[in-house]
């Protein structure tokens, strides 16, 4: 259980993160005035939408001390899964969404049951995964995009709702769910516990196998609803979408507060950290930087975060 | 539970199967006429990506009709494994080699390899610096400089273009650059307002076509893609923000998906690769060599632009 100076902590963390959030949007603002619009508002909660969900899902793994590293594979296979289901006139749109996310969930629990039941490093299990859900996709593709989605489909990725894109929504109702959840439920702060010492957690009568399966497979759950966005934005399922995506994901995670160790975190500061990382993109395009700087700015200025963040911490 | 979980997801992935084709088997039978049938080992670049499978597909088809035994690996875009890929064609003793090379300098080891085991080797679709036997493919620079020139061509000579780069460095990237620079440098009316990488990516070039309309809005008249992907890309967002009738969109590779959308009129213009034509003739070359009959040291086949006038030739 946090005491007060841990959540006091929490605080300054994610107060550290707002005053570089605030300083670019400012620092944007100036330089480029098309950058602080409604227009280009939603275009950042858009553009950040597929990473906020993956690194909301993946800040439940993380928080009991493990990793996820099949996400961006499991972007792809989801993706591919539900794009199956999603030409028009074969299935009532419901169908493909939730076949795509229980195909996640059931990655994310065989993930889940190898770390717990198996034993096996998280970094280990997750790696063959991360392999399997690639070879998967391909195998149910033919290795080639699955296109001609019906339109009801598509506009999960492209619609909104009162102005408000649809995945935009998502984001912000996984992060509210998520929110809620991890303060108030129960289960919900077992995840801290088991991440922030098992053994104690064990100890006080907490089952952390069930535990960590659960956060797996939430995880796992999680991609899906990822894979479904973003086979609907792009109006095809893609066997090769996603590379490099868990990585993202956990960046923003890390960037957000939350200790790679486990244990100490949240969702509010992993959606800070992945709207700092869409700001710092966009951004970039706006100014028109170079392709080859953007990747050395974009390195230097997510260090520089986590950084001010530990200054603010001490 | 778990098993009801399972349950479900095979379900799913049986469900889903519904679109997978049938996998072509590596291995081809050879008929009985020869005595030994020709081996031909192929290390393709990259089995993941559509165009290379449509490649392979056609040398696998070219194989059946001539009689030949194809031994296909995946390189999987390491020109490492590329090497180790020839390196055991050699010991299996093939009569032929088709290399789909990785990268131009770090695939050329391949090349000098094979050639020093005196097993000949056909280069198909892309160049390394080693020169093989025989070339089979298209001058990459050509397909950029069609596309600009339809480009240049709608805007009368006069006008404001974006650039979608694919992954920066790899030799596709630089050679079409380097034809739409040639295209822009006759055009001194053509202006290129913004240039950038989506990394071959649709969901990276909706990102950033996003940020080019926050960017520049009106003054976008013309969008060239390096590749279909992200000219689907370019397409959707300009769509979703009621502006592809003001925007020329143009890109190269001539995917399924890309042609659908040129006979939609979604997508201005593609140019196309002819995947059958090169894997087709790679085969058939390397059957000549291993023959000793008289072929093509370098076959070229030319890029096409696809519109919507042409379209339902390319379109099965």
């Amino acid at each position: 259980m946090p005491c007060p100076t841990d959540k006091l902590r929490t605080w300054l963390r994610q107060f550290g993160l707002l005053i570089a959030l605030a300083a670019l949007v400012v620092g944007l603002s100036i330089v480029k005035p098309t950058f602080l619009t409604f227009a280009n508002g939603i275009n950042v909660g858009r553009q950040i939408s597929i990473n906020g969900i993956l690194a909301i899902g993946v800040t439940y793994v993380l928080l009991t001390g493990g990793v996820d590293l099949s996400l961006g594979s499991l972007v792809a296979l989801t993706g591919v899964v539900a794009a199956c289901l999603a030409h028009p006139g074969q299935y009532p749109t419901v169908v493909p969404v939730a076949m795509g996310i229980l195909a996640g969930a059931v990655c994310g629990a065989g993930n889940g049951l190898m770390v717990t039941k198996g034993r096996v490093a998280p970094f280990i299990v997750t790696l063959g995964t991360m392999t399997v859900a690639r070879g998967l996709a391909l195998v149910i593709s033919g290795g080639k995009p699955v296109s001609n989605l019906s339109a009801p489909f598509t506009a999960i990725g492209s619609g909104d709702l009162a102005g408000i894109p649809v995945p935009v929504i998502l984001l912000l109702a996984v992060t509210l769910v998520s929110w809620v959840f991890l303060r108030h439920i129960r289960l919900g702060r077992y995840i801290y516990a088991v991440g922030g010492n098992e053994n104690a957690a064990r100890a006080s009568g907490i089952n952390v196998d069930g535990v960590k399966l659960f956060a797996y497979t939430l995880c796992g759950a999680m991609a899906g609803l990822a894979g479904v966005v973003l086979a609907s934005r792009i109006t095809t399922g893609q066997p090769n979408a996603g590379v490099g995506y868990e990585l993202d994901a956990i960046a923003a995670v890390v960037i957000g507060g939350t200790s790679l160790s486990g244990g100490v975190g949240g969702v509010g500061g992993t959606l800070l950290g992945a709207l700092l990382m869409g700001v710092i993109n966009n951004g970039l395009d706006l100014l028109n930087v170079s392709s080859y700087y953007q990747q050395i700015i974009k390195g230097a200025i997510i260090v520089g975060a986590v950084w001010l963040d530990k200054r603010q911490e001490s | 539970m778990n098993a009801r979980l399972i349950a479900m997801a095979a379900m799913a992935l049986g469900m889903a199967g519904g679109c997978n084709r049938p996998d072509s088997s590596a291995r081809h039978e050879a008929g009985a006429a020869g005595a030994r049938p020709i081996t031909i080992g192929v290390s393709m670049m990259n089995l993941s990506n559509e165009f290379i499978v449509m490649l392979n597909q056609a040398m696998e088809d070219k194989a059946r009709e001539l009689g030949v035994t194809l031994i296909v690996n995946d390189a999987q875009r390491s020109a490492e494994k590329q090497v180790q890929q020839i390196e055991s064609f050699i010991v299996q003793k093939v009569d032929a080699i088709i290399l789909n090379p990785c990268e131009n300098e770090a695939s050329s080891p391949a090349v000098d390899k094979a050639l020093a085991a005196g097993i000949p080797i056909v280069n198909v679709n892309s160049e390394t610096r080693s020169a093989p036997t025989a070339f089979v493919g298209s001058r990459d620079e050509q397909s950029a400089q069609i596309a600009m020139e339809y480009i240049a061509q709608r805007l009368k000579g006069q006008g404001k273009v974006v650039m979608m780069h694919g992954f920066m460095g790899q030799a596709a990237q630089l050679k079409r650059d380097q034809g739409a620079r040639e295209v822009l440098a006759r055009q001194p009316g053509l202006k290129l307002l913004a240039d950038q990488t989506a990394e071959w990516d649709r969901a990276k070039a909706m990102t950033l076509m996003e940020n080019w309309i926050q960017s520049y809005g009106d003054q976008i008249q013309a969008v060239f893609a390096q590749n279909d992907e992200m000219g689907m890309g370019a397409v959707i967002t300009l769509e979703q923000a009621k502006r592809k009738d003001k925007v020329i969109v143009a890109s190269v590779d001539a995917i399924a998906d890309a042609l659908q959308a040129v006979k939609d009129g979604r997508l201005d213009a593609t140019v196309f690769q002819d995947a059958r034509g090169q894997g087709g003739g790679a085969v058939e070359t390397a059957v000549r060599i291993v023959k000793k009959q008289p072929y093509e040291k370098q076959l070229y086949l030319p890029f096409q632009l696809v519109t919507q006038e042409n379209v339902a030739q390319y379109v099965k």
